[in-house]
């Protein structure tokens, strides 16, 4: 037992050092403001501080903590990507994410499960092999399996799936990984306050003041900052802030849905994804099953939750086990998720001289957390794209040089 | 909701003869993605039935519903 | 025994007697005891144990409010004992316990439970190689109920119901609610999670049989209005957008949508924090008066009633006239005491202890309640503990606030806002057409609920236009019914604020001095209120004790986003029958009868082969394939989209959504089409027939039949050209008759002239086939001569039976054995060898993209793609003939000096050219004839293959067509 909690437990005084500083003024100027106090928001200004020595930052958070997209996913980490540039870059964030509990000495709940992604159809399958070739190729630990292979890591599974949709194989990713999501968000919060970088909550940006194509502050609803850059992680508002910058984007907003089960005895080690059936799915430590489905056909700005998914979800869960029959849905919650047309992120520069983004996270972003915050910080620190997200730039839709990761999309869109 | 699909919004397509390289790029890639009442795309499936929806999309609110052209 | 004699409108039936087991003991209770009642009854104290401490847990709420009574029920996982009904025969236990409730092993957990502080699991194990083991113990400790495995399904009905006003809750104020609303001629749903109407209004007595009287009343009017439809046991689960709200029962889902909603949904007792207040025992104050008024049970034999509002002191009334030796009423309050009530009580000779709390509980031997320590408190609400005192009991009521249930119009999006006189949120600004009535507005008085209850209904009317009249609303209560600070804090902790998660006083006070001081990330941190109840005994005093560490009003703290589902629902209910449809062409029996063997295409089932005894699936293709080769082939193509475009610009709709030109295209003929998006992708091909100058027939893929439809007909509500578009998909049946001699059967079938001028490649004719109307097309998809015969969906078996028996020898043939005789020919299926980035000159169709059309769907970005250097080309390759091993596989790698350069996309054994042929993504610097790509298996072996032209079979179409048919295209 660690001797912090020892000292806890004899000592009524100790407490924690708190993990995120309260402080009641804002400076008039930061060298970086960022944008959305989520994982991605935080991780940057922890890799800036960190790996960058830039602490004169401020993170402005419209809500909370962790508020948005990081506390509404399904937390499933993997680098099973189909494109190149998509499996190393994931492949980069898995091998961060490891070592963030002891680098935080803050639990993650980093939970390696191993990842199946459920081919019911040829083609499925046929994709599911070329994301298996492609992962080979950059050292990332998946293969495409057999039906007998999936059964024998879920021998409770129906592998007919009700006989709707039999199970032909899969892409079994071992490294695929749970996380306590909330975690992260404290981790990399407490690490860039105790570097110095301010964490504003209930600050929300009203506009940004760009002057000659360059952006040289931010107004929020505490006042004016000023600043020479200025990174937007803030996944679903980011057409918002590209509105207020004056330019657009291929991003549109859906919500993404997911629900959660009463805790129930551990049962399933996997995580399953299915896209046929639309469901994903992973049991954790409390014992409850989370599980999502597909995007919302249709874009809303809001947070709302649907019958409908809650409906067709158990459906398609009950196709695959039966057994959960009798398990009962506890929460269901929805977040707003930015979408690009090829299932990869925009990061980088953009046509503001100063304004950086990270965005178009879709239903992806928190797997992405660790090495998005690295190489973000690193474009801003040296305004130049680091390597790994070149093939994310804003510029590729122009191009006619989109990424194509649409074939990694876990569950159908 | 199941039996209406969504199109996204009503976006005008330039003279794709005449309009520049950027324009048509920002045409085809580009979306208003900001909440805001918006003209959109939806079909009625069973009769596929276009029409214009003025929804809003931060609210969800659908404000009135025509045939295309006969909006205004 | 703790049954008391008959009780006036329990719910318990004494002519029927259920036996059952509880922990794998057989207990004796009555029809409609719920099982914590029954085994209250029976003396029973210890009904579960905690998530985390393992400790003994008993009647809390005994109304879902929390879950310290859940059991399994064969194979029903956390079943909530408080209000499940004892079923005859039922085999009962407490959930997650290690060696049965009552001696949990698990239990010594709470020995170290000081060591276990909020967040005690982020702050251990922190090193990834350590991790897998603490984890494996957590995995082990945690969850609560089992799943059984080798359950079936359980499918359930599921209906939709309307009405014009659903009154969520059934006590006074929703009766009242329903009643004004049904008398304005408002049709009315109202919904009852309990099985019995009345709520609150049939406990809450203070032995008062006038207070029974009256609600007796209105229930009597509720049940016999006409316009009133009741559902009993069934709870509103949540609400969604637009008075769309799910109600469950205990084996289905009722959709209703309503016109209008009022929330009368009441509150939830909260509890009073002090140390040891989860002993079995300790409960809530309505929690005894429910064991009374509903089970006939005496909640104890000797209580202690600790309370801060009227409610305690009814609670008290009740509970002497139940018999209970009353030890004591310990107020936290100085005054605001009723003093009737309190009278009352009084000349009863019960102490009334006023400005006193109970500072802690006490476990006797048998680990349940035997007594409290009782102090008054001083001027700053603290503890006097010099004056403490001891009173022996073995019943605790707690009485002292609620919470109001407003979880259901957190959903409809209504703002609350925290009204100091309460000491509760209530709606401050509520959405079109939803309402609320009574505790859920902050009024506890009988007479203010009743008359909250009228004015809702009226609102609701009015909102229908059914009546004008609105009345007033009751005036506000002007006490408390909430203290606001039922909280005692005690060094030795043990003082829960929620039970389910077992979460102290003290871990809220850590939380916070860490940092997490917003009401949303002390939830997270803490996980107070994740728990299966949901906050409903947690939220409130949590929030308080948040309001209080940061000096801050209960109003700027706020609460958290109340989200679906109020109640948790069974998959199965939600699931409902669950629909899965899958489509099926007009001959699916006749392959059944083949020996089809199916798979999924699209929404399709199609033949993947035909098995034949003891012959393997290759072998089984391969003869498919030979025969269409070398004999007659037969395959059912009823999936692929068939749509017809009829108008005088007919041709010029064509030419817009296709890359190639179709004006011009002659009557009878037909022409390969390639659709492209807007970005220049290709997203489905087909084959356009010109059958009159304003009547064309074409297909697409089978998976995109749909939305190409759809689309098309989006395009033309801009476009407005002067056509009719019709998808006859499914009222097309089409087969393809292949090989040499296919126009030798079809003349015995059709007097259609099948001369190659009369009919030559590519044209397309309509004609009698077996009597049938068909339209036939001479297409070379597989590269036979071969006819794609298109007719009624009705007359498809017809049509198929008619060319089997003139030909016997012909054999059907499967979408694989189709796969392989396209490849052969080098022709792509859109879809597997095209991707969601694919153009058309990725796949060398660089000849159906007519630039010279004014405009076509894709045109503008495909010419700014040729102007741009290529990515990739699709090219022929095939192996070396003499290839023995395991042959590629479809999305195998191409390798090149260590790096990807390409793909295959189709790939198969080619008997007609000796070797394995497929088609394969390239760069355009390896595309010539002859060059030699490295394709890598899964093993990561290498295997050479040479770029070839295609096609691979028939370079020249011989077999397909007559030399210099060109006349038709």
């Amino acid at each position: 037992m660690p001797l912090r909690l020892i000292r806890y437990a004899l000592s009524s005084k100790h407490h924690e050092p708190r993990m995120f500083t309260t402080h009641d003024r804002m400076k008039s100027s930061y060298d970086v403001v960022i944008i959305g106090a989520g994982g991605h928001g935080l991780a940057a200004a922890y890799y800036l501080a960190r790996d960058h020595g830039i602490t004169n930052v401020a993170v402005l958070e419209r809500g909370y903590i962790g508020g948005g997209n990081t506390g509404r996913n399904t937390t499933i980490i993997r680098s099973n990507y189909l494109t190149p540039e998509g499996v190393k870059f994931y492949d980069a964030s898995v091998n961060l994410w490891k070592d963030l509990s002891a680098e935080f000495d803050l639990n993650l709940f980093y939970s390696t499960r191993g990842h199946y992604t459920l081919a019911h159809t040829d083609s499925a399958v046929r994709t599911m092999r070329w994301r298996a070739e492609v992962n080979k190729h950059y050292g990332v630990d998946s293969e495409l399996v057999g039906p007998d292979h999936v059964k024998k890591a879920c021998p409770q599974i129906d592998l007919s799936c009700a006989g709707h949709a039999p199970i032909l194989g899969a892409l079994y990713h071992a490294p695929g990984a749970i996380a306590r999501h909330d975690a992260v968000a404290w981790g990399y919060g407490k690490g860039a306050d105790m570097r110095g970088v301010e964490i504003h909550q209930q600050t929300e940006v009203q506009g940004l003041d760009i002057q000659g194509g360059k952006i040289v502050g931010v107004n929020t609803s505490r006042g004016y900052i000023s600043t020479g850059k200025v990174l937007s992680a803030v996944a679903g508002f980011t057409p918002r802030v590209t509105a207020m910058a004056g330019f657009r984007t291929p991003i549109f907003v859906h919500p993404l849905q997911a629900m959660v089960s009463e805790p129930i005895k551990p049962w399933l080690d996997p995580i399953l994804v299915s896209g046929s059936l639309h469901i994903y799915i992973s049991q954790t430590a409390r014992g409850e099953l989370v599980m999502g489905a597909s995007l919302d056909p249709y874009e809303l700005h809001s947070t709302r939750s649907t019958l409908d998914f809650t409906e067709s979800l158990s459906a398609h869960m009950l196709e695959m086990f039966p057994f959960l029959s009798h398990v009962k849905v506890v929460r269901q919650w929805s977040g707003m998720a930015d979408m690009t047309p090829d299932f990869a992120p925009i990061m980088g520069k953009t046509p503001v001289e100063g304004l950086y983004l990270d965005a178009g996270w879709g239903t992806w972003g928190f797997k992405a957390t660790p090495i998005s915050g690295k190489t973000m910080a690193h474009t801003v620190a040296k305004d130049e794209p680091h390597p790994l997200i070149t093939g994310f730039s804003l510029q590729r839709f122009a191009d006619f040089a989109l990424t194509g990761e649409k074939g990694a999309a876990s569950v159908g869109h | 909701m199941s039996e209406f699909v969504y199109h996204g919004e009503v976006r005008n397509e330039p003279d794709s003869e005449t309009c520049s390289d950027s324009e048509w790029t920002d045409y085809v890639f580009n979306r208003s993605g900001i909440p805001a009442v918006k003209k959109e795309w939806w079909c009625h499936t069973p009769s596929n039935i276009w029409f214009i929806a003025e929804r809003d999309t931060a609210k969800d609110h659908v404000l009135r519903t025509y045939l295309y052209g006969e909006g205004s | 025994m703790s049954r008391l004699a008959h009780i006036p409108g329990e719910w318990i039936d004494r002519t029927q007697e259920i036996s059952f087991t509880f922990e794998g003991q057989q207990h004796k209770g009555f029809a409609g005891d719920s099982i914590s009642a029954a085994l209250w009854a029976r003396g029973l104290r210890t009904l579960g144990r905690s998530f985390k401490y393992h400790r003994r847990r008993g009647v809390l709420s005994l109304a879902n409010h929390d879950v310290n009574t859940l059991v399994q029920a064969g194979d029903r996982p956390n079943v909530r004992a408080d209000i499940e009904e004892i079923a005859a025969g039922g085999s009962y236990t407490a959930v997650n316990t290690h060696g049965g409730v009552a001696k949990d092993r698990a239990s010594l957990i709470g020995f170290f439970s000081r060591f276990l502080p909020v967040g005690f699991y982020y702050k251990v194990a922190n090193s990834r190689w350590l991790f897998p083991f603490w984890e494996a113990l957590i995995r082990n400790m945690s969850g609560l109920g089992v799943i059984h495995f080798d359950r079936p399904v359980v499918k359930t009905a599921k209906r939709y119901a309307f009405c014009d006003v659903l009154v969520i809750g059934g006590g006074p104020s929703g009766l009242a609610a329903a009643l004004s609303a049904a008398e304005a001629g408002a049709s009315v749903m109202l919904a009852e999670e309990n099985p019995r109407l009345g709520g609150s209004g049939f406990y809450q007595l203070g032995n008062d049989p006038a207070r029974r009287a009256v609600v007796k009343s209105l229930v009597d009017r509720v049940t016999s209005h006409a316009n009133i439809e009741v559902r009993l046991g069934s709870y509103a689960a949540a609400y969604y957008a637009d008075y769309w709200v799910p109600l469950v029962d205990g084996n289905k889902m009722i959709k209703v949508r309503a016109r209008s909603v009022i929330v009368a949904a009441g509150a939830y007792e909260q509890p009073a924090v002090f140390r040891n207040n989860d002993l079995p025992g300790v409960m809530m104050g309505s929690a005894a008066q429910r064991l009374v008024y509903r089970y006939a049970v005496q909640p104890a034999k000797t209580m202690v009633v600790l309370t801060a509002n009227d409610d305690g002191y009814r609670v008290a009334l009740d509970m002497i006239a139940a018999g209970v030796n009353l030890a004591a009423i310990v107020d936290l309050r100085a005054q605001d005491t009723d003093a009737n009530l309190l009278q009352s009580l009084r000349s009863q000779g019960v102490e009334c202890l006023l400005s006193c709390c109970v500072y802690e509980a006490h476990a006797g031997q048998e680990g349940t309640l035997s007594g409290v320590t009782c102090c008054p408190l001083n001027a700053d609400g603290e503890p006097i503990l010099a004056q403490q005192r001891f009173l022996s009991c073995d019943g605790l009521a707690m009485s002292v606030g609620w919470a109001p249930a407003l979880n259901l119009l957190y959903q409809a999006g209504t703002s609350m806002s925290f009204q100091d006189s309460t000491q509760q949120f209530i709606p401050e600004r509520l959405p079109q057409g939803v309402f609320a009535a009574g505790r859920v507005n902050g009024l506890y008085a009988l007479d203010k609920k009743i008359e909250d209850g009228q004015y809702a209904g009226r609102q609701a009317a009015a909102f229908l236009s059914l009546s004008a009249e609105l009345g007033h609303a009751p005036a506000a209560e002007r006490f408390s019914p909430s203290h606001p600070w039922p909280i005692i804090s005690h060094p030795s902790g043990k003082n829960f604020i929620d039970f389910d998660e077992d979460l102290q006083l003290k871990d809220f006070e850590t939380a916070v001095l860490e940092g997490f001081d917003n009401i949303e990330l002390l939830k997270r941190f803490s996980t107070n209120g994740m728990g299966p109840s949901q906050g409903k005994h947690s939220n409130m005093n949590a929030l308080r004790i948040l309001a209080r560490l940061m000096g801050k009003s209960p109003q700027q703290v706020g609460t958290t986003t109340a989200r679906p589902f109020f109640h948790p629902v069974p998959m199965s209910i939600l699931a409902g029958r669950g629909f899965s449809p899958d489509r099926r062409t007009p001959l699916h029996a006749r392959h059944e009868a083949l020996g089809a063997v199916w798979m999924a295409a699209g929404v399709w089932q199609r033949p993947e082969y035909y098995a034949k005894p003891g012959k393997t699936r290759t072998e089984c293709i391969a003869a498919e394939v030979a025969a269409v080769r070398s004999g007659l082939g037969l395959i059912d193509v009823g999936t692929l989209g068939k749509l017809e475009v009829r108008g005088p610009d007919a041709g010029e709709f064509l030419e817009r959504v296709y890359t190639m030109r179709y004006a011009k295209l002659n009557v009878g003929a037909t022409r390969y089409a390639i659709m492209c998006d807007e970005s220049g992708v290709v997203i489905d091909d087909g084959v356009v027939a010109r059958l009159t100058p304003e009547l064309f027939y074409f297909t697409t893929t089978t998976s995109g039949a749909a939305t190409v439809y759809r689309e098309l007909s989006r395009l033309n509500t801009i476009w407005k050209l002067n056509v009719g578009l019709v998808n006859v998909t499914g009222a097309r049946s089409a087969v393809n008759i292949a090989g040499a001699r296919c126009r030798e059967v079809l003349s015995k079938l059709c007097d259609l002239d099948f001369s190659i001028e009369g009919f030559p490649y590519l044209a397309v004719r309509e004609g009698l086939v077996a009597g049938i109307p068909a339209r036939l097309m001479r297409v070379g998809f597989v590269g036979e001569w071969s006819y794609e015969i298109h007719v009624p969906a009705e007359y498809g078996a017809r049509l198929w039976d008619a060319i089997m028996e003139t030909e016997p020898s012909i054999v059907p043939f499967g979408v694989e054995a189709q796969r392989l005789l396209r490849l052969e020919k080098g022709h792509v299926i859109v879809g597997q060898d095209t991707d969601g980035l694919t153009n058309p000159f990725d796949i060398g169709a660089d000849w159906a993209v007519k630039f010279d059309k004014p405009y076509f769907v894709g045109k503008r970005s495909l010419k700014m793609i040729t102007e741009k250097p290529a990515r990739q080309r699709l090219i022929g390759f095939k192996l070396q003939s003499g290839f023995t091993g395991a042959a590629p596989q479809e999305c195998h790698l191409i390798i090149e000096a260590g790096e990807i350069i390409g793909r295959i996309t189709s790939i198969g054994f080619s008997a007609a050219v000796g070797a394995h042929i497929g088609l394969a993504f390239v760069p355009p610097t390896h595309t010539e004839p002859g060059q030699i790509l490295s394709i890598r298996r899964s093993d990561g072996s290498v295997v050479q293959a040479e770029v070839v032209t295609r096609p691979f079979y028939d370079p020249k179409d011989l077999r397909q067509k007559e030399e210099s048919s060109e006349a038709a295209a």
